[in-house]
Order: structure tokens, then sequence, then C-alpha cells
């Protein structure tokens, strides 16, 4: 019994010794769809208790429709910073709204998403890559469904 | 119930604890302060500062190194900062050296340390440090993430996330 409570004792110990993290992945998880023929749609599912910087969001697609423009994205919550100034965050969900300038129904198109954010806990991560494959629908057909970058496995016990 | 099927109960509980406590310490937690390869790797790393000017890090052998790994994109790693600056200003002529490893571009790792007056080197790393720093212990390769060397190159702690000025000193006095 002694030996039970003092393993214990020591996992706990252990496991308070650094902050539990989740992967980027998992702390910013990145899913998108096609609209309809000329809209796609990108959605980041911020965790709780983690953030992404605005101005740190980049699409990018594959291929390339022509006068393709970098979309506009929703307003942020203003954040003082010291070395940055003014620096927009998302918390939650981060929806993006990605025109293309010519139908590209039929196609299929790669969206490569960066985003870069951080933890409550006082770590921030890397720019994190994320890619999802959309097939685009006929004009008057979608909205097609929702492509997710990191799928969650199914779990044994659940 | 019978005596001997509670019996059987309450070994059989032990041993699942057992074997997770097992899977945890073996798989879980990684003990890096037992890693010499990782910290030879560091010792011998070879970076460019700020000014481009190639740095080895085995030019500080013989002190205590404290290797930080920063950018100026993460806001906890500048904060901790101006606390490292005061423990280099402390310790340094007891043998202390601080390190920074920015990954990050030297043009903005340069007007950083000018605006706050960084007063120990640092060297700018790419994707490579941050590999190193996985190596280390820093499984999700993010910032800040600090590794405290004592006076013969081998690790003595890891941290992920800010270090503060308590463990800080704790760790330091006891290395130098």
């Amino acid at each position: 019994m002694a030996a039970w409570v003092g393993a214990l004792a020591i996992a706990a110990t252990a496991a308070a010794a650094e902050p539990e993290l989740l992967p980027p992945e998992q702390a910013f998880p990145f899913s998108a769809r096609a609209l309809d023929d000329r809209v796609l749609e990108a959605r980041f599912t911020v965790a709780d208790g983690y953030y992404l910087y605005r101005d740190k969001f980049k699409f990018a697609l594959d291929p390339q429709p022509r006068d393709y423009a970098p979309p506009p994205l929703p307003p942020g919550k203003v954040k003082d910073d010291e070395f940055f100034g003014k620096v927009e965050t998302y918390r939650g969900e981060v929806v993006v709204k990605i025109p293309l300038p010519v139908s590209m129904a039929g196609q299929s198109i790669v969206m490569t998403a960066d985003s870069q954010g951080c933890a409550d806990l006082g770590v921030c991560y890397p720019v994190n890559r994320q890619q999802v494959t959309l097939v685009v629908p006929a004009a008057g057909k979608g909205p097609g469904p929702v492509v997710e970058a990191h799928p969650k496995k199914k779990r044994w016990f659940q | 119930m019978t005596n001997s099927v509670t019996r059987w109960v309450a070994i059989g509980g032990v041993a699942v604890l057992a074997l997770g406590a097992g899977l945890y310490f073996g798989l879980g937690v990684r003990t890096p302060e037992s890693n010499p390869a990782a910290a030879a790797a560091l010792g011998g790393l070879a970076l460019p500062d700020a000014e481009g000017r190639q740095q080895r890090l085995d030019q500080w052998r013989g002190k205590v190194i404290v290797v930080n790994f920063w950018a100026t994109w993460c806001a906890p790693c500048r904060e901790e900062m101006p606390e490292f600056m005061k423990a280099q200003t402390e310790f340094g002529p007891k043998g202390l050296q601080f390190v920074g490893i920015a990954v990050d571009q030297a043009d903005k790792v340069r007007q950083f340390a000018a605006e706050i007056g960084l007063n120990y080197p640092t060297l700018i790393g790419g994707f490579g440090a941050m590999e190193l720093s996985k190596s280390l212990g820093n499984t999700l390769m993010a910032l800040p993430f600090t590794v405290i060397l004592d006076r013969k190159g081998a690790i003595a702690h890891t941290q992920l996330g800010v270090l503060k000025p308590d463990k800080l000193h704790g760790i330091v006095r006891q290395l130098l």
C-alpha cells in the first residue's frame, strides 16, 4: 500500500514538473470545405487556453487560380505588445472565407494553411503548416464535406 | 466476495498501476539529463551570431552555461529575458554564461537585443536548432526552452516554458 501511494506521489510530481501542452495540430486543429464553386472556407478550432496570431496566417492554394488574392481575415482581439505594438489574436473558432476569382468547379485543390500561436501556460509554437485536399463542387451544388487536416483517431474506450 | 477474490482484485490493481507507471516513466517522461549524445551535440554546436560571426558553444566550456531557445515572436520568451540579464550580471563573475539561440531572423534579433540592452550573446538558429532542442527533450518544439549545462558540459536541467528566477537561481547556485 505504501509503495502504491509512493508511486502515485512520484507520478503526480513528474506530471507537475512541466506544463501539459497539446501538440500544435491538437491545439490549433484546421479543417476546410468548399462552400460552392467560388468560395472555400478555412476553419481553426483553437483549444481553450491557446491563441493564434492574426498576422501570421497564410493560405496557399494549389493549383493557384489566376488573380488569387490573400483572403480578408476577421478582426481579432487587440493586444498591446511591448515589442510589436498592437497585435491581434484569435481564440475559439476562426473562420476565413477564401473567395476564388474564377469558378473551380470539379477541381481538386490542396489548401495549405500556416498559423502560429501560443499557449497561456507561457509557451509559443513555431509556424504550423497544415494541409487539406478539397474537391470543389459544381456551381449551386455546395457545400462540400468538411475535411480535417488531422482527423481524430478512433479510441478504443470511447 | 471472498477474501481470496478481494486479494486477487487488489493484486490485479497493483499490477495495472505498476504497468501504468512503467509505461509512464519508460515512454512518457524522458530524462534528457541522461542523454550524453544530445549534450555533446549541443556542446559542439556552431551557429552565427546576430552579426553573422560564427560562434561555437564550446568556447564557454568550463562555465555553467544556460542555453535559452527563444524568438522575438514569442512573448513569454521576451518576458523572461530581463531576468536572465540580471542573473548574467549577478552570477557572470562567478562563471555563469547565458547564450541565447534565436529561432528567428537576424535583423529582428539585433533590433530586439539593442532595445533591451541584451548583455549576453545570442546565436541565430533555424529549424536545425529546433530539431536539436527536440533531441534535448523539447518534443513539441515549443519556446522558450532552456538547457542548463554544468561546468563539464553535462545537462543539469531542461525547462520548457518560462524559467522562474527562484528556480534558475537555485539551480545555478548549486552548479557554480
